[in-house]
C-alpha cells in the first residue's frame, strides 16, 4: 500500500511538473508570437508609408521634367499648391463640402477630366470620378453629389482653373 | 481465504489500472504540452520571425530609395527668386523657394484686338509661360509701335520717326522679357488689377521699385 502511495505521489509531482513546466513555455511563446505580430503590424503599416512617400517622390520627379503645371493637394491640411516644376506659382486654402466622404479620397494622383465654366462665374474641375474642386458651393452637379468636393475662394479657383488644362494632374496628399 | 486471494487480486488489478491510467494521462499530457508548446509554436515564430525580417529589409530598402530621390529632387531646386504673373487676377507674386516675398496689383493685357485697313491686326494678349528676365532698364524709353496709331486712329509714321519717342510713360523702370514685352509702370495707376494693357505687364511705382531692385537678369517670370 505504501509503495502504491508512493508512485501516486510520484506520478502527481510528475504530472504537475509537466503542466507547470508547459504551461510557462506557452506562455514565453505567446508573448513572443504577441510581440512579432506587433513588429509585422508596425512594419506594415512603415511600409505602406514609405511606398506613399516614394510614390510622391516619383511623381514630383516626373513633374519637375514635365512642361506642365499640377496641383499639390493636402488634405489634412486643407492647403493646396498650383506648381510649376519645382516652382510654386499659388498657394491656396480650400474646404471640403459637407457631404465629403475622407475615406473615399485615396492619396494618389488624378487627372483633371473636365474643366467647366458655368453662369455666374462658377467654375468646376473634375479630376476622374474621384474629386471635384469648385465654386461656389452651390455649384455642384445633379449625378456628382457622391464625389468628393473640395471648395476654393473665388480668386483661387479663378487662378487655378485659368493655369490648368484638361489632362493636368493633381496629387492627393493625406 | 479465497475471499482475501480474490480481494487482492481485485486490488493488485485496481492498482495496475490506476498506474496505467496515470501513465497514459502523464503520457497525454507531455505529448499535448510538446505539441503545443515545442512543436507548433516554432513553426508559427519562425513564420513571424522571417516576415519581420523581410519587412524590414524591404523598409530599409524604400528608405534607401526615398533618401535617393530627395536627394535628386533637392538638387534639381533651386533657392532662387522668380516672379509669378496671375492673369487672371492681376496680380503679380515675388517668390523665392516657398515663400512669398511680396504681391502686387498690376495690369495685363486687355484681349482687344486692332486691325489696320491693309488687314494687318493686332491682339493685346500678355504672353503665357515660362519667360525670363532678360534685360533691366532705367527711365525706360517707349518707341510708340504701329498699332498705337493704328488704335487711335492716326497715320503710322516712318520708323525712325522722332514723333514715336515718348518718355516717361513707363515708370522709372523696366524689366525685358523679350518680343518687345515688358514689366514697367503706368501713368494710368487707376487701371492696375484689370486688364488694360496691350499685353506688357504694369505695376505701380513703389511695387515696379522693389521689383526691379530685387530681380537680376535671368531671373524667371512665370505667367498664366
Amino acid at each position: 500500500m505504501r509503495r502504491g502511495l508512493k508512485n501516486k505521489i510520484t506520478c502527481l509531482v510528475l504530472l504537475l511538473l509537466v503542466l507547470v513546466m508547459g504551461a510557462d513555455a506557452g506562455g514565453e511563446k505567446q508573448d513572443e508570437r504577441t510581440a512579432l505580430q506587433e513588429r509585422v503590424q508596425t512594419l506594415r503599416e512603415k511600409v505602406t508609408s514609405l511606398k506613399r512617400e516614394q510614390d510622391f517622390l516619383l511623381f514630383q520627379k516626373e513633374m519637375y521634367a514635365a512642361d506642365s503645371k499640377y496641383l499639390v493637394l493636402d488634405i489634412k491640411n486643407m492647403r493646396g499648391k498650383l506648381k510649376y516644376k519645382y516652382r510654386v506659382l499659388r498657394d491656396f486654402r480650400f474646404i471640403p463640402e459637407m457631404n465629403f466622404n475622407n475615406n473615399a479620397l485615396q492619396p494618389g494622383m488624378l487627372i483633371l477630366t473636365q474643366k467647366m465654366e458655368g453662369k455666374n462665374n462658377r467654375y468646376v474641375l473634375t479630376f476622374e470620378s474621384s474629386l471635384i474642386v469648385q465654386w461656389p458651393h452651390s455649384a455642384t452637379l445633379q449625378g456628382n453629389v457622391n464625389i468628393p468636393t473640395l471648395l476654393l475662394g473665388e480668386k483661387d479657383i479663378r487662378s487655378v482653373f485659368s493655369a490648368v488644362e484638361e489632362g493636368a494632374r493633381a496629387y492627393i496628399l493625406r | 481465504m479465497l475471499n482475501c486471494g480474490v480481494r487482492d487480486n481485485d486490488m493488485h488489478k485496481m492498482k495496475i489500472a490506476m498506474v496505467s491510467f496515470s501513465m497514459y494521462s502523464l503520457l497525454a499530457i507531455v505529448l499535448f504540452t510538446a505539441f503545443s508548446a515545442d512543436t507548433a509554436s516554432p513553426v508559427t515564430l519562425e513564420v513571424l520571425r522571417e516576415q519581420v525580417r523581410s519587412l524590414q529589409q524591404e523598409a530599409a530598402q524604400l528608405e534607401e530609395e526615398n533618401r535617393g530621390l530627395q536627394q535628386m529632387l533637392e538638387e534639381l531646386n533651386d533657392d532662387d527668386l522668380y516672379l509669378v504673373v496671375d492673369t487672371e487676377n492681376d496680380q503679380l507674386t515675388m517668390r523665392q523657394g516657398n515663400k512669398v516675398l511680396h504681391t502686387a496689383v498690376c495690369g495685363t493685357g486687355s484681349h482687344a484686338f486692332v486691325e489696320e485697313e491693309t488687314g494687318r491686326n493686332w491682339f493685346f494678349e500678355t504672353p503665357l509661360g515660362s519667360l525670363t528676365v532678360l534685360g533691366k532698364e532705367r527711365n525706360p524709353v517707349w518707341i510708340r509701335p504701329d498699332w498705337s496709331y493704328v488704335e487711335e486712329n492716326m497715320p503710322v509714321p516712318p520708323l525712325n520717326d522722332p514723333d514715336r519717342i515718348v518718355r516717361k510713360v513707363l515708370g522709372k523702370y523696366a524689366l525685358l522679357l523679350g518680343s518687345g514685352y515688358k514689366i514697367h509702370g503706368t501713368t494710368f495707376t487707376n487701371l492696375l488689377g484689370t486688364h488694360f494693357t496691350h499685353g506688357c505687364i504694369s505695376l505701380g511705382d513703389d511695387d515696379l521699385s522693389l521689383v526691379y531692385k530685387s530681380v537680376k537678369v535671368g531671373t524667371k517670370v512665370y505667367i498664366y
